[in-house]
């Protein structure tokens, strides 16, 4: 749900926490703004990303410090701060991993969970994968290199594409369950990333 | 980031990198990872009576965690169970100068002993 909070200048509802819209002034949100409320986005985990980028083309305009350089000291700070913000905010949404990295510990809050919980036998897996690429990368056969590798990318993709729906499970639940195999799932995803990054660039 | 000069040293000449069968007696074998970086560590020990008479390693992770895992089997060689045990992450991160973010790779390292010393003695008492 979107607060609508008024902006302190003209009192007009804000788009974005950031600025105003209506009266062309630079806010000054409480530091604890989150990345969502910067930007003015529902905060959910299925976004839409030209409303976003948008958003942030929109803002960068108007927040870049080189346009603040003969205010006052407060609002050349404010303009720096608010900048640095919607570069974070823009950088971390876009990604569906670090949108998802983020976007956990919110939803948990409160809920106690074990970070460190993967799912059963997949330490042992990621070894043994581990370990057969030391031999197929020095080998050089390119073929079954290439082979492994699209295995692999197909299983971080299904991972990854697996993700909106299991946010909409913890975003709707009640209980930790949802929320505990998120965790284990973005676990998870770290471990494919780490094989994946060993794979030569092509 | 700079590394020191002592995780350099680890990192490029790695001590008792390798594997023991799992199943030989006497072995015991730690497998741990750290989720948050997506790091692998196997650490495996060999012991007769009470004492740690030789001990291998092998990680799939960042230079500290190497280094930290390399250290920890020259460390355990030669000591008995219970002194391994003792082995603290802090001491660690003391010899390899590891700076707070790296911090996680010696934990690591201190959870893979424990874990052979733990696969040890559920292998030797069924």
């Amino acid at each position: 749900m979107l607060s609508s909070i008024p902006c302190e200048q003209c009192g007009a509802a804000l788009q974005s926490r950031l600025f105003c819209f209506a009266c062309s002034t630079l806010q000054h949100p409480p530091n604890t703004l989150g990345l969502y409320e910067a930007l003015g986005l529902e905060e959910s985990y299925s976004i839409d990303p030209p409303a976003l980028e948008s958003r942030f083309q929109q803002l960068v305009v108007e927040l870049h410090p080189d346009f603040y350089t003969s205010a006052d000291r407060r609002e050349q700070h404010q303009s720096e701060i608010s900048s640095a913000l919607l570069n974070r905010a823009v950088e971390t949404l876009r990604d569906p991993v670090s949108r998802a990295n983020y976007l956990l510990p919110r939803l948990a809050r409160g809920t106690p969970l074990d970070e460190r919980r993967l799912p059963p036998g997949f330490l042992e897996e990621m070894f043994v994968l581990q370990e057969s690429l030391d031999d197929l990368l020095d080998s050089g056969a390119p073929e079954a290199i290439g082979r492994t590798r699209t295995e692999l990318q197909e299983r971080h993709q299904t991972l990854l594409s697996d993700l909106p729906k299991h946010f909409r499970q913890a975003e709707a639940a009640t209980e930790p369950e949802p929320l505990q195999a998120l965790q284990t799932t973005l676990n998870a995803e770290r471990y494919l990333r780490r094989l994946l990054e060993r794979f030569p660039q092509s | 980031m700079a590394y020191s000069e002592k995780v350099v040293d680890h990192y490029q000449d790695p001590r008792n990198v390798g594997s023991f069968a799992k199943e030989e007696d006497g072995v015991g074998t730690g497998l741990v990872g750290a989720p948050e970086c997506g790091d692998v560590m196997k650490l495996q020990i060999k012991v007769e009576g009470e004492r740690i008479v030789d001990a291998k390693f092998k990680t799939f992770g960042c230079g500290s965690a190497i280094a930290s895992s390399s250290l920890a089997t020259e460390w355990v060689k030669g000591k008995t169970l219970d002194e391994a045990m003792e082995i603290r992450n802090t001491e660690i991160v003391e010899e390899l100068s590891l700076p707070p973010v790296k911090i996680h790779c010696s934990v690591l390292a201190e959870d893979a002993i424990k874990a052979a010393i733990a696969d040890y003695k559920s292998r030797a008492q069924p």
